[in-house]
């Protein structure tokens, strides 16, 4: 019983009264659209085949293809810095600089180089991905309990064994971790790379919307682009919850 | 009476005034200062000795962890140069693989190429030290959902699942309540009486070394030697009544005593700062 309370109606209790606050600054303020009007321009959105719809769609599929090709490549890249001393020695200042640079402030070379296409939009995408998720990975390979390492040592392993016998598996709940913290610097990133450049899309959507001063659609645009960013950790998490069940504490 | 009499015939486990510290400067802490014992073939030896003595570091240099600055570790006449599946090693936490299920962990060390054995063998023998070790029925139980003592049982019968020449144990059930640290005593005595396996406890337990050991090598503080090596006259095999016999009182009388004077009298140059 305390427990529905807690998990199903403290939440939505939660979200009514976020709902309640937002429709009194609407009505107290006329720059600011009603939580009807602006869920009412999200239905017929997505109902329309050309219209927010297409652009959740885009946006969506760019983080996605993003996080995907920079996550991937993120992994032989963070496990060789985490295991070889050489290559991280090399490296490591590098990556360091690379991720602490934000990936918007590419753009401007990247239109020199790629214009302004889907080719520039995916590109820094991918880089804004693969340079968050090669952090969380090198950091968790280096991070593995030596327990484990010795344990496995001493039972015979050779390196090659220790690595995918007792690394790799002790790795994979962070890799989860990585392609999270990925798709929330794409979403950061994909919003913003729209806003300079790209003719639809959610942030190309929101910035017409506002050259218009239509603000029901600014706001039906950060709705959806939450919605769409909370979806898709929540859906990572879950997988993740699937395959680490070994976990003692399971990440809730 | 006993399985074994008198002096072991051949040495399986050799220290020879072996030399170990760590750090360099006046970061430099010496740790072993000339530590020379043997354990013979068959036989279950404890290093007893007071915490931060180097117990630990002894173990790591006869499974290969460590190289001595000075001095040799011998295991069956070959210098120890690194790892090797011969010698099991069962380490103080539970060092088993959360991610596999008690058999997977068990089975873990013949499935290596190291000593890879043929699928029915290896389920032969996993299904061997299940029993042995009383863990019928959480054959695909995960470790996040087992006790302590099992967790222990569960190293305990992976490090013997690959049937290494000795075995090395450090401190295994230190973290265990006193209950189950009897009765995985009395599992370890009964394992290893049977099958004659020698044996080298590393432990701070006066009464866990005299309850499964024929010999004893006390360790003094640091920078450490031996201090004394006893012979253990408790009747073999050892039972839970073994804990009441005048002999075993008046042994852990005296090694406790010991032990004290140590915990006292810190250092053994009085002229010299502990290091902490
Ligand atoms: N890798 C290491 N580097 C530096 N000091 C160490 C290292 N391993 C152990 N020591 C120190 O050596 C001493 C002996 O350690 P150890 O063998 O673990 O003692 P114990 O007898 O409690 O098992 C301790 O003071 C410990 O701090
Ligand atoms: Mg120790």
């Amino acid at each position: 019983m305390t427990a529905t309370v807690r998990r199903v109606l403290l939440p939505l209790a939660g979200i009514a009264l976020a709902l309640a606050a937002w429709w009194l600054a609407s009505e107290l303020d006329d720059r600011t659209p009603g939580p009807v009007a602006v869920l009412g321009v999200v239905g017929r959105g997505l109902v329309e085949p050309d219209g927010l719809l297409l652009d959740t769609r885009l946006s969506v599929l760019r983080v996605l293809i993003g996080v995907a090709l920079g996550a991937t490549a993120a992994v032989p890249v963070g496990f060789a810095l985490a295991w070889f001393p050489v290559v991280r020695a090399m490296f490591n200042p590098l990556v360091s600089f690379f991720r602490a640079l934000p990936p918007l402030a590419l753009i401007p070379l990247v239109i020199v180089y790629l214009g302004i296409g889907e080719t520039a939009r995916i590109s820094v995408l991918t880089y804004a991905a693969f340079f968050s998720a090669v952090i969380v990975i090198y950091e968790s390979v280096a991070a593995v309990d030596d327990l484990y390492v010795r344990a496995g040592l001493a039972l015979g392993a050779t390196q090659l064994e220790l690595f995918r016998r007792v690394v790799v598996p002790l790795t994979v709940p962070q890799l989860f971790v990585a392609v999270r913290v990925a798709l929330g610097v794409c979403w950061a990133t994909v919003v913003a790379a729209e806003l300079v450049a790209a003719q639809r899309g959610l942030g190309a959507m929101m910035q017409d919307a506002q050259n218009f001063f239509r603000q029901d659609e600014v706001y039906a645009g950060i709705i959806l682009i939450g919605l769409s960013a909370l979806v898709m950790d929540k859906l990572v998490q879950l997988a993740m919850a699937r395959t680490v069940r070994w976990q003692e504490r399971v990440a809730r | 009476m006993s399985d074994q009499v008198g002096a072991p015939t051949s040495e399986r486990i050799r220290f020879d005034d072996v030399h170990l510290g760590f750090g360099r400067g006046r970061q430099r802490l010496e740790v072993l200062d000339g530590v020379g014992f043997t354990v013979g073939a068959g036989e279950f030896v404890s290093v007893l000795g007071p915490s931060g003595c180097g117990k630990s570091t002894l173990l790591n240099l006869a499974a290969g962890f460590l190289r001595p600055d000075a001095g040799a570790v011998a295991v069956d006449g070959e210098e120890v140069r690194g790892l090797d599946a011969r010698r099991g090693v069962v380490f103080q936490q539970y060092a088993i693989f959360p991610w596999l299920t008690v058999e997977k962990n068990i089975a873990f060390g013949l499935t290596l190429r190291a000593n890879r054995r043929p699928t029915a063998e290896v389920r032969e023998v996993v299904a061997r030290y299940v029993r042995l070790m009383g863990l019928e029925g959480f054959e695909k139980a995960l470790p996040k959902t087992l006790s302590g003592g099992m967790r222990q049982r569960v190293a305990l019968a992976r490090a013997y699942a690959t049937d290494p020449d000795v075995m090395l144990l450090d401190e295994p059930f230190a973290a265990l309540d006193a209950q189950t640290r009897e009765y995985m005593q009395e599992l370890l005595h009964d394992t290893s009486r049977q099958d004659r396996r020698a044996a080298m406890l590393i432990t701070h337990s006066v009464e866990e070394a005299i309850f499964l050991s024929r010999r004893i090598v006390v360790l003094t503080n640091r920078p450490t030697r031996v201090h004394e090596v006893v012979d253990v006259d408790v009747a073999w095999p050892r039972t839970p009544q073994s804990r009441h016999t005048p002999e075993f009182v008046e042994l852990r009388q005296h090694l406790e005593e010991v032990m004290r004077s140590m915990t006292l009298r810190p250092g053994r140059e009085p002229r010299e700062k502990e290091h902490r």
